[in-house]
């Protein structure tokens, strides 16, 4: 995408932006048609996982165990999550002034507030495998089931219900006693916030590569749109996250 | 294409039009947005449940669009950049209201 005539060390004349038929950058316009693309994409990962989640609760319900099994209730904890959003958010906000500052050709600023990001953002990956570890310890797994474990109390009231074990097969070993309940549950929400949590592995990367850029050629007029590019990708992963938060967390 | 070259600087210079203290201005305020989203959500027994998703629609939305117009520069960038966004943005959106209508328990087939 950069030309080498760009990566000028002696100050060369400004390079023109790749303005195509529409007036505007190709680049940009690539990314945001790009963004409109995977906007789609991670509304039919959330809608999945809703519909997923709805058809759990729904024949849990109808056997009168929704409030012992129900799987948001019994695996999602908002703690961490809120964390998770409050480092992603902090990171849209060092990028867009990261991004302030490489047009003010304030490149010492730059580079600070760049690096932050970038370590916001490993931070926030680093929380979601700490989440994704967890989960799978406490029972929820890429698999088309998830098992929680039981009170002796939870497990005598979900014994006296009799329900089908189709629906709901009870385990009993010495004193743990465990429920195991066919649903989609766990494939739904790991594919979801597992292609989430790429995409913003794949930012930073992205934005690793820019740092090194700028940093070996900080005189090339292509900088300020190379950091705009990765910023607006960057601040789609946090708007990805802003739905995720909601919708799959709180409500 | 000189045309083109000047429409292209005019928006770039829209987004040196804001300081850095109106991106710690808007960062804030998300801040809040976030921090009144978990309060409704901890407090949740003190609101109906239909109250309940109508203010985390709208905390979630206010989320969104300050991040869009303001961190990614939507708000007075080129009108075709707003096209290829708005236009799936709204697609997505009318699919997952209209999926959510038809597997609910109430209108739809109840998954």
């Amino acid at each position: 995408m950069s030309s080498s005539a760009g990566h000028t060390h002696h100050g060369e004349a400004h390079q023109k932006p790749l303005v195509g038929s529409m007036g505007v950058d190709s680049r940009k316009l690539g990314l945001w048609a790009f963004i409109g693309s995977e906007t789609l994409f991670f509304a039919t990962l959330i809608l999945t996982h809703l519909i997923f989640y709805a058809r759990t609760t729904n024949t849990l319900s109808s056997v009168g165990a929704l409030e012992l099994l129900d799987p948001r209730l019994g695996y999602l904890a908002i703690e961490l999550t809120t964390v998770l959003a409050t480092l992603l958010l902090a990171s849209s906000l060092t990028m867009v002034l990261a991004l302030a500052a490489s047009k003010a050709r304030d490149w010492k600023r730059f580079r600070f507030w760049q690096l932050a990001t970038i370590l916001l953002g490993a931070s926030f990956v680093g929380g979601q495998i700490y989440e994704f570890i967890h989960l799978y310890h406490e029972g929820l797994k890429l698999a088309p089931a998830y098992e929680m474990h039981l009170s002796h109390e939870a497990y005598k009231a979900l014994s006296a219900l009799n329900i089908d074990p189709s629906i709901v097969r009870l385990k009993e070993a010495g004193e743990h006693a465990t429920a195991l309940v066919p649903s989609l549950f766990g494939v739904t929400f790991f594919v979801m916030t597992g292609f989430h949590g790429l995409h913003v592995t794949i930012g930073i990367i992205w934005l690793i590569a820019i740092y090194v850029k700028v940093l070996r050629f900080p005189e090339s007029p292509e900088n300020p749109m190379d950091i705009e590019l990765g910023g607006l990708y960057w601040h789609f992963v946090d708007l990805v996250w802003v739905a995720i938060f909601t919708l799959i967390y709180l409500i | 294409m000189a045309d083109h070259d000047t429409a292209v600087s005019h928006h770039e210079e829209h987004h040196e039009a804001h300081g850095t203290g109106f991106y710690w201005q808007v960062g804030g305020v998300l801040a809040v947005v976030t921090a009144a989203e978990v309060a409704a959500f901890v407090y949740r027994d003190l609101f109906g449940h239909v109250t309940f998703l109508i203010l985390l629609f709208s905390l979630m939305f206010a989320k969104g669009i300050g991040v869009v117009l303001y961190f990614m520069h939507l708000r007075g960038d080129a009108r075709i950049f707003q096209f290829v966004f708005i236009v799936p943005f709204t697609l997505a959106v009318s699919m997952v209201l209209a999926f959510l209508v038809l597997f609910s328990h109430h209108v739809g087939i109840a998954g």
